[in-house]
């Protein structure tokens, strides 16, 4: 349908709010990552800053060695922000495995929901539907306690495995509805060739899937990546820290001013925030089938 | 010969293969080990924490002595847990309201494929669920900062206001603070959803209701609503039980604060539990009681699913 002018002067209008207010965090990380301290205390009602620097990274990356000139003042830095590298790290490590052991864990499972006809596997799949909503709170409690005493907090094997079984029943409803798609006839073509039920998902189903996969696997790192309270219960040590849990701990410190934390929340966000634009149809596709398909 | 005529002439086990059952068990193994050790367990020991009294002392000994009802009791004789619930609830009606409105506008907005700019804020729309709760939340913290946040500049520099507003400091505006960064990082979700469904409306019922003399408005509030009510009953749902759960934003934002005022649930059962005197039996069961709040909107959600596929 044609619009006229005025209709489309107040749409480009209502786009450039919405845009804006999408971007304004960005916008406003960006300019708190490249000041100083003293630029920020020195004009406290501009919008544009009055000097820019690169210095805030070059502390935070270099675990507080070296002090770019607008951090000689400086006396006290947080320790955990001189253990940043560990907490990029850690964050790396943790995320990609729990990808990995999700994708492999939840596509072995989707499949025998889709193919197997099993009555007991279809009653697993409406487990993972209340699964997916119960709180991580109550989750993170009792785990809390059973790592205690196997020894697992402070360790980065406990968080992989608590993220792992808290996005599997997510990523097995968005897996289902895409093995779904792919027609049973390749299947059983493969048989008839001499694959065994399990040869022909590794070669028909899975390599067929890659989209699914991609979808599910870019979300599932995003969760990870982002996630806090798990890990932020189970590791407390500066050594095990992720970057969400090192950014809770600077909340509050005066030691860390917004010019540093907002350098350290700039870091933990670009990788994601790529990653989704890169592959922005397959997320898209994932949230959308994970929603609606149970 | 199809495919399928094959299968069921010539029966095809070979002599090594599974079964389709052990094939089942086989192939569910690490899926269920994992959720048993991770959502089952827990789920039962966090009822058992609930009934035991745990706390740093019986951490210590590893003998949790059986209390009953008793961290019920206290949790809901606690004026503030009874706090952190009525904060919950106005969290939750205040941002999935406001989410859903604005998802629908939003999607409506994006449909409009001739609006260039619309363009642009489609590729946009996935930004915000892809930044760090803790961190989006962090660097609201600093748009709302009383001495050198963004949102006061704004008011400086366009002249709206000459005096600094303290946007987190206030019990009255606190809560909806944080409410803001929570829909501002939901929001692409919910839009996606609703667009998705929009692409599913059939064309030719807007061309009719147009022969028809319906204005835009009317075609709304006849075509689009109704069908669109499916997707909104399942993100009312949804985003209701998701943020029945809200944490990352208050912990990065007002901790709680100023005094009382965005004590939420999950908020509430972390403090008991992981702050002194480490009570975690409360902590325990005041997560209890979320969870059956938030399981029955899961109940509801599972009905409305499979009232979908029938």
């Amino acid at each position: 349908m044609r619009q006229g002018a005025p209709t489309r002067a107040a749409l480009h209008v209502a786009n450039l709010l919405v845009i804006a207010f999408f971007l304004l965090p960005l916008i406003a990380v960006v300019f708190g990552a490249m000041q100083s301290e003293k630029s920020l205390h020195a004009d406290t009602r501009g919008l544009w800053p009055p000097e820019w620097t690169l210095d805030n990274f070059r502390v935070i990356l270099s675990g507080g060695a070296q002090r770019g000139k607008v951090f000689e003042q400086a006396t006290y830095l947080p320790d955990n922000i001189k253990k940043f590298h560990y907490a990029l790290i850690n964050s790396t490590v943790i995320a990609v495995s729990v990808t990995a052991l999700t994708l492999i864990f939840a596509s072995l499972t989707a499949y025998t929901v889709v193919r197997l006809r099993l009555r007991w596997v279809a009653w697993l799949m409406s487990v993972n539907v209340f699964a997916r909503f119960v709180p991580v709170i109550v989750l993170m409690i009792p785990l809390y306690i059973a790592f205690r005493q196997m020894g697992l907090l402070n360790a980065i094997w406990g968080v992989i495995v608590a993220e792992t079984g808290f996005l599997l029943p997510y990523g097995i409803l968005i897996l289902v509805p895409y093995f779904a798609t792919i027609p049973q006839e390749l299947d059983d073509a493969a048989r008839i060739d001499g694959c065994s039920r399990f040869t022909a998902f590794i070669r028909v189903t899975l390599p067929l899937s890659a989209p699914g996969l991609a979808s599910y696997g870019a979300i599932v790192f995003v969760i990870a990546w982002n996630d806090l309270l798990i890990p932020l219960i189970l590791n407390n040590r500066a050594e095990f820290m992720t970057l969400p849990v090192m950014i809770a701990s600077l909340v509050g410190d005066v030691f860390a001013f917004f010019n540093l934390t907002m350098a350290i929340c700039l870091i933990a966000l670009a990788p994601t925030v790529i990653l989704v634009l890169l592959l922005r149809k397959f997320v898209v596709q994932g949230l959308s089938a994970g929603a609606l398909k149970g | 010969l199809t495919a399928r005529a094959l299968a069921a002439a010539k029966p095809y086990r070979f002599s090594r293969e599974l079964s389709p059952h052990a094939l089942g068990v086989a192939m569910n193994i690490p899926t269920l080990v994992t959720l048993a050790l991770v959502i089952a367990y827990p789920i039962y020991y966090a009822a058992y924490l609930s009934f035991h009294k745990v706390s740093l002392a019986e951490l210590r000994r590893g003998i949790f002595p059986f209390v009953g009802l008793a961290n019920y009791t206290r949790i809901f004789n606690d004026s503030l847990f009874l706090l952190a619930l009525k904060n919950t609830l106005i969290f939750t009606a205040f941002s999935v309201t406001l989410e859903l409105v604005l998802a629908i506008a939003i999607a409506l907005l994006i449909d409009q494929t001739s609006v260039w700019t619309g363009r642009i804020t489609k590729f946009l729309i996935l930004v915000p669920y892809a930044v760090p709760p803790i961190a989006g939340g962090l660097i609201w913290s600093f748009i709302y900062s009383f001495e050198y946040g963004f949102l006061n500049r704004i008011l400086f520099t366009t002249g709206l206001s000459a005096t600094a507003v303290n946007w987190t400091g206030h019990p009255a505006t606190a809560l909806f603070a944080v409410a803001v960064p929570y829909i501002w990082r939901t929001l692409p979700f919910a839009i996606l959803l609703v667009h998705a469904a929009l692409q599913g409306i059939n064309q030719e019922l807007y061309e009719a209701a147009s022969v028809d003399g319906a204005g835009a408005m009317q075609r709304f509030w006849h075509i689009t609503l109704p069908l669109l009510r499916p997707i909104i009953v399942v993100i009312l749902v949804l985003r209701t039980s998701f943020a029945f759960a809200v944490f990352d934003e208050v912990l990065a934002i007002t901790q709680g604060g100023p005094g009382d005022a965005t004590w939420v649930a999950a908020w509430y059962s972390y403090k008991r539990g992981f702050s002194p005197p480490f009570d975690i039996g409360v902590g325990a069961a005041s997560a209890y009681v979320l969870a059956l709040i938030v399981g029955m909107f899961a109940i509801a959600y599972v009905g409305l699913i499979y009232r979908r596929i029938r």
